[in-house]
């Protein structure tokens, strides 16, 4: 494999958002989360958890509330007072209607999906219409004293019950007026100071209305005669969320110590009719509050202040019991955040609201295998890029060459010229730039530096010729058919002929950047490409999915290797498909034509292709072939598949050049100590 | 007989008095009395007490002065006019400096708003949308962080569109600021709210350090704490060790030289 001197970058301060809502979508296995910086993401939970599509953030947006209505169509509503609908095929917001009732703190779709409910700082509860293209407000019901915190319908549609502060109320649809009014203790059987918040409710078709509060209790009410049935006390802290599954025999409440406790409907005695609610199974899975939770068919899925998503399958429900009844928890992101430029050694780091340029230190120390070098000259920090307005950035580039940079968020693209002299560097913006480049979704830069290739949402592809400190809009590829996808990813060949571009269900387009024209198209396959490059001088496009499935694709012949053909014909090791994380970045040697390099979070792997391919029964990770053994043993033990778990957890890796590697990684107690506060929690024997 | 302490008469005061108004007619009291005292002298103010004393002189030697009725009445009316005068001249002054300064309002609030052909379309084009717009009254204020904020956002669709219909220039939008001020301090106040209840008094909150360290204290080989130094104790003290730090090679460098 070679000898190389390895960066181990840690320096990239990257911390995620938690997450403030989740909401499950049954027809479709989709799961839209949304974070405290106003990100909107929505991961595909059948294609292997993958996230499809993200809608960028906003510093003045803050979610509280997301959920999905009839058709496929995604409703959130925030403190800024404004409900907005998102544009799954378009990938943008489509407008936002003010509900005029102050920050608007809690959101519910009616059953039938027709109608959208909103609970208001104001203390009211407005009712809006879904039209077929906008909401349209309705009515007001009943005004309330205090700001309303939790909404839930009950599954005819003829009732509501809403969580305020120390009380619930029960609302009539039809009159608008309130129907009951139940008052909830400030503490469980005591007395206390503190107001209880009444976090979540949920309303059941027996007209049971379940009700989680800030003093850590989950009670339950009749609606029809407005009295405490049950009350149950499960946390020191507060209890956040809830939610019900659809066949209503089983709920999972979410507290602020990061407990997950899950309930069901039990029977009383083993042949009995009679059922009862009973606590069964507790999950520690998250260190901080747990904001949200959502339940799936088969899953609990929670998430909260400590960035993680948790999915956990439940095992009775799971109908076969393989790796996919394994906890998965989400915690890196699934596009590259950094760019490199090799030819300078310098790293772009993209944050929500700033970039940061770091150039690589360098060391003159040499030594064996596992040692670690002291460095001669330290990593600087050349330059920290703020974004001007309140917009997240959506992507970001740097190129080869290190003198250009550019970003893009939803309504401005930027584009910058670096001039180095000596240990100084000077930048310069490149202004008016043309409406159409904004709102990029993915910008690469070719290999001489002398094209930019932007991929814009609206699925178009546009090719802009630089030179100088000037840019020309040299050619736009129109949106080929097909559903667009937010992980668009784009690769160009060394030479710069090729142009490789998925952004569509319909495969991956490549393009002959010399006639402007489309040379072919990739056959599509049933889950979402992760990662992609095009290896130097054989000019084969390498394609990662997210079910782990990695295709090499020969553009001058348009069809498959060889190699990749066998490789599909044998399949995959039954570890390597067993893998969590996505393939973020694929890369090449530049001397060696048989070697790929790739990597996801928590291993790299140099795929050799002149070696023969593991089965099943060969180890899949061995690093220290036997040396004791003979000759024969080692070949035979020996395969593609070079695969090291040293650094980890790795943001990015990739080869700098013959000898030098360089991978970021971002180590999670980094994470956690820069987290809010949790709850404090008391150990016997501390 | 007791002598008593001659007052100060009338004449020599009410000249005083009236020193900056009626400098004439000190002066031609100042004569009548320079008539009785023998002193020609003008700005009595100057002097009041040598005068007053050596009046005192004279009025011990001599008889009080006489007037006669006519005169003093004279002067009497004369010190009424003149303090009419000088109450009228007050309030005229004040009249004006009050008018000029309305009237410098008035500039300044008109240079404020637009102008008035601008104000008299939105004016006709707000009475006919009313019905569309429930309860939401537009006063144009041309802001331009509104406009490039709003050029781009999609969020504000909706008054963009409303405004299309009155103006033909179409690179701004109209918002209402004390709209945008209170939905601003209310989603300020919901935001305290929240941060409150989640972390206010009454939660029972602690730091990510002390709470990984929780894990560490029962392990049998104990680990260093997640968060070994406390990079936030003493900031001032170093900053200051740090500049005179600085201050202190450059005294060793002058001195060397």
């Amino acid at each position: 494999m070679g000898e190389f001197k390895v960066h181990r970058v840690r320096f990239f301060n990257y911390v995620p958002s938690g997450i403030r809502c989740v909401a499950y979508n049954n027809q479709s296995n989709r799961l839209a989360v949304s974070r405290t910086d106003g990100t909107v993401e929505v991961y595909n939970l059948s294609a292997n958890y993958f996230q499809e599509k993200f809608f960028p953030g906003h510093e003045s947006r803050a979610t509280e509330a997301l959920c999905w209505a009839e058709g496929q169509r995604l409703f959130s509503a925030g403190l800024n007072g404004e409900i907005m609908e998102y544009d799954l095929q378009a990938l943008n917001i489509k407008y936002a209607v003010d509900a005029f009732g102050g920050p608007i703190w809690s959101m519910a779709a009616s059953p039938s999906g027709s109608q959208l409910l909103v609970g208001c700082e104001d203390g009211s509860v407005k009712l809006f219409q879904i039209t077929p293209d906008k909401i349209q407000f309705e009515r007001n019901f009943d005004r309330q004293k205090s700001r309303i915190l939790s909404l839930s319908w009950h599954p005819s549609g003829t009732h509501i019950a809403a969580g305020s502060i120390d009380y619930i109320s029960v609302f009539d649809v039809k009159s608008g007026s309130a129907v009951h009014k139940m008052i909830v203790d400030r503490q469980y059987m005591g007395v206390s100071k503190r107001k209880c918040i009444v976090w979540g409710v949920a309303f059941l078709s027996d007209g049971t209305v379940i009700s989680v509060d800030s003093a850590g209790k989950v009670q339950f009410w009749d609606s029809a005669t407005g009295t405490l049935v049950n009350s149950h006390l499960i946390a020191n802290a507060d209890v956040q969320s809830i939610a019900v599954a659809e066949q209503e025999d089983s709920f999972v409440v979410g507290t602020a110590e990061g407990t997950v406790f899950h309930f069901q409907l039990v029977p009383v005695t083993s042949n009995s009719s009679e059922k009862q609610w009973v606590r069964t199974k507790p999950f520690q899975h998250h260190t901080h509050d747990v904001r949200t939770v959502a339940h799936s068919p088969t899953a609990l899925i929670s998430g909260g202040t400590d960035t993680h998503l948790v999915i956990r399958p439940l095992m009775e429900k799971v109908e076969v019991k393989n790796y996919d009844a394994a906890l998965r928890k989400i915690t890196f992101p699934h596009r590259r955040l950094i760019s490199c430029s090799k030819k300078r050694q310098l790293l772009l780091f993209q944050f929500a609201h700033h970039l940061e340029l770091w150039r690589l230190g360098s060391t003159v120390a040499t030594g064996k295998n596992g040692d670690t070098l002291p460095l001669s000259k330290n990593a600087d920090h050349l330059l920290h890029l703020k974004t001007k307005g309140p917009e997240n950035i959506i992507c970001s580039c740097i190129s080869p060459c290190g003198s250009w940079i550019a970003y893009s968020t939803v309504s401005r693209f930027f584009l910058y010229r670096l001039n180095y002299e000596h240990d100084n560097i000077s930048l310069k913006r490149v202004s008016k730039m043309p409406p159409f480049l904004r709102s990029a979704l993915q910008i690469l830069f070719s290999e001489d530096s002398t094209k930019l290739f932007v991929a814009s949402n609206q699925g178009a592809l546009h090719i802009v010729q630089l030179s100088g400190g000037s840019f020309k809009h040299l050619h736009a590829f129109q949106p080929q058919s097909g559903t667009v996808e937010a992980m668009c990813l784009l690769a160009v060949s060394s030479d710069g002929n090729w142009l490789a571009a998925s952004g569509t269900s319909a495969g991956v387009h490549v393009y002959n950047v010399k006639q402007l024209k489309l040379h072919c198209t990739v056959p599509a396959y049933n889950f979402p490409v992760t990662a992609m490059a095009i290896a130097p001088n054989t000019n084969n496009l390498v394609i990662a999915h997210s079910d782990q499935q990695v295709f090499e694709y020969s553009i001058p012949d348009k069809q498959y290797t060889d190699w990749s053909r066998t490789v599909q014909k044998q399949g995959f090791h039954h570890l390597w498909l067993q893998r969590d994380t996505p393939i973020t970045h694929i890369s090449f040697h530049p001397k060696r034509p048989m070697h790929i390099l790739l990597h996801d979070a928590y291993m790299f792997c140099i795929i050799d292709k002149s070696l023969p391919l593991p089965n099943d029964r060969t180890l899949l990770y061995n690093p220290f072939p036997p040396t004791n053994e003979s000759d024969v043993v080692r070949r035979r033990t020996a395969h593609a598949f070079k695969i090291s778990k040293i650094y980890k957890p790795l943001l990015f890796m990739d080869l700098l050049d013959e000898r030098t590697l360089v991978a970021v990684e971002r180590p999670l107690d980094d994470i956690i100590a820069q987290l809010p506060p949790p709850i404090k929690k008391k150990k016997f024997g501390t | 007989m007791v002598q008593l302490r001659p007052r100060a008469s009338r004449a020599p005061s009410s000249a005083e008095a009236m020193v900056d108004e009626g400098q004439p007619a000190s002066e031609e009291e100042e004569a009548e009395h320079g008539l009785l005292l023998g002193q020609p002298s003008s700005g009595a103010a100057a002097e009041p007490l040598e005068e007053d004393e050596e009046g005192d002189d004279e009025f011990d030697d001599e008889a009080p002065e006489e007037l006669t009725f006519a005169s003093a009445q004279a002067e009497a009316r004369e010190e009424e006019r003149r303090v009419r005068e000088t109450v009228t001249a007050d309030k005229t002054l004040l009249k004006e400096k009050r008018k000029r300064r309305e009237e410098l309002f008035i500039e300044q609030k008109k240079r404020k708003l637009l102008p008035d052909t601008i104000l008299e379309k939105l004016t006709t084009a707000s009475q006919t949308n009313v019905k569309k717009s429930p309860g939401k009254v537009k006063e144009v204020n041309l802001q331009k962080k509104n406009e490039d904020r709003e050029k781009g956002n999609d969020s504000k669709k909706v008054k963009v569109q409303k405004v299309q219909s009155v103006s033909q220039n179409k690179s701004y939008l109209a918002v209402r600021l004390k709209d945008q001020d209170l939905r601003d301090s209310r989603q300020q106040a919901a935001q305290a709210f929240i941060h409150n209840s989640l972390y206010g008094p009454g939660t029972n909150r602690t730091t990510v350090s002390k709470f990984l360290s929780l894990a560490n204290k029962r392990l049998p080989v104990k680990k260093a704490a997640v968060q070994f130094l406390n990079n936030a104790w003493g900031i001032q003290k170093k900053q200051n060790a740090k500049r005179f730090k600085r201050r202190w090679m450059v005294r060793k460098m002058k001195t060397k030289k």
